[in-house]
């Protein structure tokens, strides 16, 4: 019999066969994937917006008591009214000057000193023991002593935000150093690396990951500190506007107040997780 | 001092004041003359009324407004040295003498309307209270080391109702912190002041809450108040003398020039309706600053007497509390000026 194009013999069996070859190709093996599904790249407000759903529906209906928590569009118009006045972007530069500063002196003590205590036995005596029995204070309980210490003025008020910000910063770095795989360390030993090439190629990309992340964390405690510090002795700032209403009994001051925070926290967050983007590209994580 | 310098040394940031060179005695006259480069550090915001009422071109010295007010805070302030003269009513004083920091009265702000004190009872909404008669058996908020507990401690002996017949909640009065107590059922009465009291009836009136009407105890006076080592600096005390008058004056200013000042103030700087600001000044009364202090001494002996036997604290001469080298100073000014 000559094959005749198309009626080939079992060809009816080829299609078939073919589909299972497919398959077995790709589900022998049966790789399961592990890792995450690829990600949307803003998953993430969904939550605070199902939130902000709940709120307004909750506001709109009368289900939540405007005397406990004013509805959002409060926030709106109040922040609205209050930026109209004048009273709330010199408030804003005002914390946002004390934060950056505080941030500034804490984040480089936190480094220096994580480094110190990380590569040099020394330090690792001196410091680590100090920094992690004054991790158990509240910063609360220092503000009276910083004040005897420093007085009611802006050093205070900077000083408080440098040593909340520092600990985050100090924790993750010195964490991600003492952390850093033997194997590496080793690799250098052998490849007759200097102590600074070291230090660039081992130490460095092995910190980076800790810093970032312990970076994430002082940038939002220092913005939750700069609330409490705002109640001793300020005139502006958003602290002081926060407690202004507090005295006066103004929620919707309060409220905007509290928004304003959320908006702040958030937007610098981003701002380093941008950075850490950037810094840390050659990382293939569970996240990526 | 040893313990100044070392925390100078281990911080390396304190400014440690340089030390005048003669010490004025606590008996001796206060000097005239204020010598260049005194610096006065002032609690409370009383900047815009010194300005307003043309008050603070006329001072020959540097003044610093610093904004701390209520008691527990000037009482740290003064330990830090950060402040001056401190601005509050008496009974910070008072526990400051029982925390061992020695200070001195300098000044008294008194009402002319004493009917109409600061402070009213606001009454929770399930408190089924309908006269302070009623507290026997009541949770009441309470904090020793302010007005708010002597006014509610003075309540209860006026209505003859004993301290172990209540149960007093302790609890620090700032903010609105008494009003959302209050609201949220947590006490059953407590003393509210100013704004509080309006917006405790506007928001929860509907609820049941209430505010009970004055009750006939004389308010608490308000004070301008100095650590007794401040006055033997005479630079400072020759300062502060200057500064009374000047603070008196603006006083007498502002009383007449009321609806300038709430809006000035209230409505442009704090950001609250006129008519808030309107009720806050009702609440402070019209002031009258006195030029002879015996009534206010021998009130303040009062106080003192009942607060010790009340917090279990030792009474002490309220005389020593008070420096009246400048009993004649802020009233005379004040007077001075119509009001």
């Amino acid at each position: 019999m000559q094959p005749s194009p198309g009626v080939t013999p079992g060809s009816p069996y080829l299609p078939a066969r073919s589909e299972r070859q497919v398959k077995a190709a790709t589900a022998v093996p049966s790789r399961r994937r592990l890792s995450l599904k690829k990600g949307l790249s803003y998953g993430w407000v969904f939550g605070p917006l199902a939130l902000l759903a709940i709120w307004s529906l909750g506001s709109a209906l009368d289900w939540i008591d405007p005397r406990i928590l004013p509805a959002p569009w409060v926030a709106v118009t109040t922040g609205a009214t209050l930026a109209a006045e004048g009273r709330l972007v010199p408030n804003i530069l005002v914390s946002a000057e004390r934060v950056g500063s505080g941030l500034f002196f804490g984040i480089l003590a936190g480094v220096l000193l994580a480094l110190f205590a990380g590569l040099t036995r020394l330090g690792g005596y001196l410091i680590d023991g100090v920094v992690q029995l004054k991790r158990a204070l509240p910063i609360y309980a220092l503000i009276p002593f910083f004040t005897l210490w420093f007085g009611i003025g802006e050093g205070m008020k900077i000083a408080v935000i440098a040593v909340a910000a520092f600990y985050p910063v100090y924790l993750q770095t010195h964490n991600a150093l003492r952390g850093i795989d033997l194997r590496y360390v080793e690799l250098a030993e052998n490849l007759r690396l200097s102590y600074r090439d070291f230090l660039r190629h081992i130490v460095l990309p092995g910190v980076l990951p800790g810093f970032l992340l312990g970076l994430r964390f002082s940038v939002m405690t220092a913005w939750l500190t700069v609330i409490i510090v705002e109640q001793t002795n300020a005139t502006r700032g958003i602290g002081y506007m926060v407690n202004l209403a507090v005295s006066y009994a103004q929620t919707d001051v309060m409220l905007v107040g509290l928004v304003l925070y959320a908006f702040l926290g958030v937007a610098s967050d981003c701002v380093i997780r941008l950075l850490q983007r950037g810094l840390l590209s050659w990382q293939r994580t569970l996240a990526s | 001092m040893m313990k100044g310098a070392l925390i100078a040394a281990l911080f390396g940031m304190v400014t440690v004041s340089a030390q005048a060179a003669e010490t004025l005695p606590l008996d001796a006259p206060i000097p005239d003359t204020v010598p260049p480069g005194t610096v006065l550090r002032i609690g409370g915001l009383h900047d815009l009324e010194l300005k307003l009422s043309g008050e603070a071109d006329k001072l020959p010295f540097k003044l610093e407004f610093v904004n701390i007010s209520a008691g527990p805070p000037t009482i740290n302030a003064f330990h830090a040295k950060a402040l001056d003269v401190g601005f509050s009513n008496d009974v910070p004083a008072i526990q400051a003498m029982w925390l061992g920091l020695d200070v001195r009265i300098i000044a008294v702000r008194l009402r002319k309307d004493p009917e109409t004190p600061a402070f009213q009872f606001g009454i929770a909404p399930k408190a089924h209270i309908a006269s302070l008669a009623d507290l026997r058996g009541k949770k009441i908020a309470f904090s020793p080391g302010q007005a708010q507990g002597s006014v509610v401690l003075r309540t209860l002996k006026q209505y003859g109702i004993r301290r172990d017949e209540v149960e007093l909640v302790e609890l620090p009065s700032n903010g609105n912190s008494y009003l959302n107590a209050l609201a949220a059922n947590l006490v059953d009465a407590a003393p509210l002041t100013l704004i509080p009291i309006k917006r405790y009836a506007e928001n929860y009136a509907k609820d049941g809450g209430k505010v009970l009407p004055p009750f006939g105890i004389k308010d608490n006076p308000l004070i301008l108040w100095v650590r007794a080592e401040t006055l033997t600096d005479p630079a400072k005390a020759a300062a502060i003398k200057l500064y009374l008058r000047a603070w008196a004056r603006s006083t007498a200013w502002i009383a007449a020039h009321l609806d300038q000042w709430i809006d000035v103030w209230y409505v442009k700087d704090q950001g609250v309706p006129a008519e808030d600001g309107r009720f806050i000044e009702t609440q402070l009364g019209h002031p009258d600053i006195p030029q002879d202090w015996t009534n206010v001494i021998r009130d303040e002996q009062e106080t003192i007497d009942f607060m010790a036997q009340e917090t279990g604290r030792k009474p002490f001469d309220a005389a020593k509390l008070f420096d009246r080298r400048f009993e004649t100073v802020s009233g005379a000014a004040f007077s001075a000026v119509p009001h």
